[in-house]
């Protein structure tokens, strides 16, 4: 018999409250990496959509953490152009808008505000119909995923601010949220939300002698951070690498810090799961410690029998965590509220993340019962029934 | 002058020992030596504190006072008394005590973990104990499916499971009707004159005592008698 049979045996011999504890367990587990998933994924395609369209710098306005606050003059895209190192400079509207749906009830939409020429359509690939030109005033573009969500194809019309916009493409987007959101001419969008002359923010590809050239970069986002709006000095710009605008922006981090609160509120109640189960466990078999005590086991080794039982507890809850974790993340993003933000699976980082935290609430749990039958004295021990 | 625990393989040396509620003396100044290869058993009435002198010759409990030599040397020197148990003694207690989801080769392997053997080792060893006490057919066995005698059996095999050189039974028939005592007394004393094994042996049973090399009578926590056996004869 190897340590490890004798081991699964004190846990096979009392299936139901197994099952229960790894049934507790994978519901901390399964939320935590569901959460932290969700995040996760959220983060990877803001990254992605900047990373993969060669975008260096993202400038918002000096003070506001994201697109979606902030607001500053269209002139100083212009003015951001002419500086050395620039390649390109674009500006857009990022808005959450509700569209009205055929029903009547609205919902929140992730609308795009593009100029004609923004190299941005370039990685839109087209399902059906065709690209915004310029001109195409009163018309829009929609993702895969909301044109399924309101079962909307090229001709139909769309309603946004109670204005009918006509749906002239459908594209597919590596961005996931892209294929949630609608894709508009700037100006349109600048009209619709009462900002004309005005963007949210703009993106810059700096001409860089080398792909990881920082410094060039940097030296661009300097000289960005010192522009000026003319007409009202005191807006500022705020320019930074993709990298820090990731970790900086205000909605990121707030979905991090929400994924990573409810997750601890999970994992604590799989501590107290963990706890009370094996100090249950111990305490039922405080005469079988005692005796194995008798027969010479030592301390260190009822430890082991006890925190042993406990990993193989955990590792059993965080396979079946992330089982769940995947599946609850894919069938999110079949969910129309999603609306496409999220995409399904979860990174192998956070699986780790997940499991690590899982077998360690597992050792927590079961610190305090173990040492607890650690110290007995083996006749205390064996005559307790 | 020699000190009295030389030359013996066990010596008790005035034990004292209060029960927990603080007010029963369990021992109370308990003196004797056990030789090796000797046969004792520990008689009294319920209460007299037998089992508690056993705990702690066995080194499963502490005294108040007093001290207990194991081959000259004093038990409190020793670092790791879970080692010294594993070594050195083997439990056979009244209510067999066995892991009730462990097979009787299984339990016979439980105090082999620490001792650096194989698994291989580990079965063999558990192998060739329960050939001697006669239970190679009930290997394969929970111990709700044996007899109590079996039980008996597997449980005096897994004392044996470190050789060690003492061997300490608490009431080891008291659970058994009397064939089974019978053969579990017998079993003990083929098991201590082959294997030269010290046997010390807690009982009521008049049987089991009249076995012994030497009887010690206790009362009140205190040794009343020392007396040898007409059975037997000393083996020292």
């Amino acid at each position: 018999m190897y340590f490890i049979t004798f081991i699964l045996k004190n846990l096979t011999r009392r299936p139901v409250r197994t099952a229960l504890t790894i049934i507790g367990l994978t519901v901390a587990l399964g939320s935590t990496i569901a959460l932290l998933g969700i995040s996760d994924s959220v983060s990877h395609a803001v990254k992605t959509s900047f990373e993969r369209r060669g975008i260096d710098i993202i400038v918002t306005a000096a003070g506001k953490t994201d697109q979606l606050t902030s607001d500053f003059s269209e002139t100083l895209v212009e003015e951001a152009s002419k500086i050395p190192g620039v390649q390109d400079a674009e500006a857009a509207i990022v808005e959450l808008i509700e569209l009205t749906r055929d029903s009547g009830s609205s919902v929140p939409v992730l609308i795009q505000g593009w100029p004609a020429k923004s190299f941005g359509y370039e990685d839109l690939t087209l399902l059906s119909g065709r690209r915004l030109s310029a001109g195409d005033h009163g018309k829009a573009m929609l993702g895969t995923t909301l044109a399924e969500n309101l079962n909307k194809k090229v001709g139909d019309t769309i309603v946004i601010q109670g204005e009918r916009l006509e749906v002239v493409g459908i594209y597919k987007s590596f961005v996931v949220f892209e294929n949630g959101s609608a894709t508009l001419l700037l100006d349109d969008v600048q009209r619709m939300t009462g900002r004309v002359g005005r963007v949210t923010g703009f993106t810059i590809r700096v001409a860089k002698s080398s792909p990881d050239s920082i410094a060039e970069v940097e030296e661009v986002c300097k000289k960005i951070d010192a522009l000026r709006d003319p007409k009202d000095p005191s807006v500022g710009l705020n320019a930074q690498t993709t990298r820090t605008y990731i970790d900086t922006v205000a909605h990121l981090k707030m979905v991090r810090g929400m994924a990573w609160m409810v997750s601890m509120i999970a994992l604590m109640i799989g501590v107290f799961s963990m706890l009370n189960t094996m100090v249950m466990s111990v305490f039922e078999r405080t005469q079988e410690i005692g005796i194995l005590r008798a027969v010479g086991w030592s301390r260190g080794r009822i430890v082991s029998m006890i925190l042993g039982e406990a990993v193989f507890l955990g590792l059993a809850a965080a396979a079946l965590g992330t089982v769940g974790a995947i599946a609850v993340t894919y069938l999110l993003t079949l969910s129309p509220k999603v609306n496409g933000f999220i995409e399904g699976g979860v990174a192998p980082v956070v699986i780790a993340q997940g499991v690590g935290l899982t077998v360690l609430i597992a050792l927590v749990g079961s610190a305090y019962p173990a040492f607890r039958a650690a110290k007995l004295l083996p006749t205390e021990a064996i005559r307790h029934d | 002058m020699t000190e009295p625990w030389v030359d013996t393989l066990l010596y008790a040396d005035g034990l004292h020992k209060l029960y927990p509620d603080g007010h029963v003396q369990a021992l109370n100044g308990v003196t004797f030596g056990v030789h090796a290869g000797e046969y004792v058993a520990i008689t009294g009435p319920s209460g007299c504190g037998k089992s508690t002198l056993l705990n702690v010759i066995g080194a499963l409990d502490r005294c108040d006072q007093g001290m207990v030599y194991f081959q000259s040397v004093p038990l409190s020197t020793y670092r790791d008394l879970a080692r010294f148990r594993s070594l050195q003694i083997g439990f056979v207690f009244q209510s067999f005590y066995l892991l009730p989801t462990l097979t009787s080769q299984e339990n016979v392997q439980v105090p082999m973990f620490g001792r650096g053997l194989d698994v291989r080792a580990r079965r063999r060893k558990a192998d060739e104990l329960l050939e001697q006490v006669g239970m190679t057919k009930r290997a394969r066995h929970l111990p709700v499916q044996l007899s109590v005698g079996e039980r008996q059996r597997v449980a005096v095999a897994r004392a044996l499971a470190n050789d060690p050189p003492l061997l300490l039974a608490d009431e080891p028939t008291g659970n058994l009707d009397t064939g089974n005592a019978a053969q579990i007394l017998d079993l003990l004393t083929t098991l201590q004159r082959d294997r030269g094994m010290t046997l010390v042996v807690v009982t009521h049973s008049p049987e089991v005592a009249a076995r012994a090399n030497r009887i010690i009578s206790m009362r009140d926590g205190k040794v009343i008698e020392s007396s040898d056996s007409a059975a037997m004869p000393a083996n020292r």
